[in-house]
């Protein structure tokens, strides 16, 4: 529905299309919702000042309720975090948006955490914190970076977290 | 003239003194680079770590295209290992699955150092290691030169390398704790330079019906995120988002100095099924240490000494940026 409400939006809906949409967003449903996100968002694309009063807060809403983005679902304080980000909602800043799942939810106490423990993990148990296949995933992501690679070729890349063989079926 | 001479000399020697590495053994280091992009190759070599040793085959093809490299674990759970120019490729035929990784753009990795190393990184290299050359030694029936990299802290570790005499093909190398014991080692046990036909390159498995794992990297940046202190000598040199196994998105800092490398992978903690407890595990010179940080867990890759790891997983910090 979404693309073709940017379809109507951009004129390229046949008449008998374009009336059937206009009536879904006529009753006020998500087509809606829709249809206003994608105007303000166009809007402050070209700069537009005329940014209606909820815009942020409701873009914000949006986005977090997007299932393709990667943010966890945020609470509603966060909004000030996007405003920041909605006074420039080009696109490359909505594609921003899902990398603002990595910062932390407020409320966090990024100091404290890395402060309060630290001493005690370092002698944390030595036991592997994750699956051996897990570990092996880690291990394939950082060995293209190693510079070893460069004196060594590819060798480097056998080291891995032994596993327990499944038996053949 | 002889004046000349002698003050060439002279600035040769202060240097050697300055820095205790001799000029030769840094062009060594550069000639086992060079031939590791250089040479055509096939052969079998054992990796070693503790009480483990696994074998492996290894082959290098290159032509004016650029070239590409197979591995095959021979020991225990099946894997095979395929470089191309633009992915690395890890098939695990009892898993039925292909792990995908793309490196990121090439030129703009060079820039920054990698993947090869560029002549000043090697003189940065100089700055955290003692580089020398040691006595000549016969690994798998080749006259090997050997060059010492001992490290000036107990940040990393030390090497051993043992390079061809006349190829410069790297035939072992060594990663050596602060008492010289041995880490772990990648010896070639059999090997052949030259005459790899294309076809012995190709992967394995067809594995048209396997599961795909794409780490579909790209750079990113993590405003907020970094280290409160660096660890000596290791700098920033990639930052991306990327996927790890079958896992949501991670974002990958990498910190280097100039050989040994650390990764920091940051994940949000929300919809993990498992909550991930902090602990440290290891392969060989790798240590891989998890902690939480600000709601995110923090897994550091890195094959430097496990104090190192932890030094570097311990500082890291999110601040509101």
């Amino acid at each position: 529905m979404k693309d073709r409400i940017s379809q109507l939006m951009d004129g390229e809906l046949d008449d008998r299309a374009a009336a059937e949409l206009i009536g879904r967003i006529g009753r006020g449903d998500e087509a809606l919702e829709t249809w206003r996100l994608y105007h303000l968002v166009s809007d402050s694309m070209r700069e537009s000042r005329a940014l209606s009063a909820g815009f942020s807060a409701r873009l914000a809403e949006r986005l977090a309720a997007e299932p393709t983005v990667l943010a966890p679902q945020r609470a509603r304080s966060e909004s000030r975090t996007w405003f920041a980000l909605s006074a420039a909602a080009s696109l490359a800043a909505v594609a921003l948006v899902g990398w603002l799942a990595f910062a932390p939810q407020q409320g966090a106490a990024p100091q404290l955490a890395r402060t309060a423990t630290p001493q005690v993990e370092a002698q944390a148990a030595p036991a592997p914190a994750m699956a051996p296949s897990a570990a092996n995933d880690y291990l394939l992501a950082h060995q293209g970076f190693s510079p070893r690679v460069s004196i060594q070729g590819m060798a480097p890349y056998v080291r891995t977290v032994s596993e327990q063989r499944e038996p053949r079926k | 003239m002889m004046l000349g001479r002698a003050l060439g000399f002279s600035a040769v020697l202060c240097a050697g003194i300055a820095q205790a590495q001799s000029p030769e053994a840094l062009a060594w280091l550069r000639r086992i680079q060079d031939a590791t992009h250089r040479l055509s190759y096939t052969g079998t070599f054992v990796y070693q770590n503790g009480s483990r040793s696994e074998t492996s085959r290894i082959t290098r093809y290159v032509d004016a295209s650029g070239d590409i490299e197979k591995v095959e674990v021979m020991d225990g759970v099946p894997r095979e290992i395929v470089r191309t120019r633009d992915a690395v490729r890890c098939y695990l035929p009892e898993a039925r699955v292909v792990k995908v990784e793309h490196p990121l753009d090439r030129s703009a990795m060079a820039e920054r150092g990698f993947p090869s190393f560029l002549p000043e990184r090697i003189n940065e290299l100089a700055k955290h290691y003692d580089i020398a050359l040691g006595p000549n030694e016969r690994v798998a029936g080749f006259d090997c030169r050997t060059l010492t990299l001992k490290p000036k802290d107990e940040l990393r570790y030390g090497h051993t390398l043992y390079a061809d005499a006349n190829s410069a093909m790297l035939l072992k190398a060594a990663t050596l704790g602060p008492q010289g014991e041995l880490i772990e080692q990648f010896m070639f046990t059999q090997l052949v330079i030259g005459g790899v036909s294309r076809d012995k390159v190709r992967p394995r498995h067809v594995a048209q019906s396997w599961r795909v794992e794409d780490s579909a990297a790209a750079p990113a940046s993590f405003p907020g995120w970094g280290l409160s202190s660096e660890l000596p000598g290791f700098r920033k040199v990639a930052e991306l988002k990327r996927r790890v196994g079958d896992a949501g998105p991670v974002g990958q800092m990498v910190y280097s100095d100039g050989l040994a490398a650390v990764s920091v992978f940051i994940a949000p903690m929300e919809g993990r099924r498992d909550p991930a407890p902090a602990g440290l595990a290891s392969v060989g010179a790798i240590h891989i240490y998890t902690r939480q940080v600000a709601n995110h867990m923090v897994t550091v890759v890195g094959e430097a000494p496990a104090a190192s790891v932890q030094r570097i997983a311990n500082s890291v910090e999110f601040r509101r940026p």
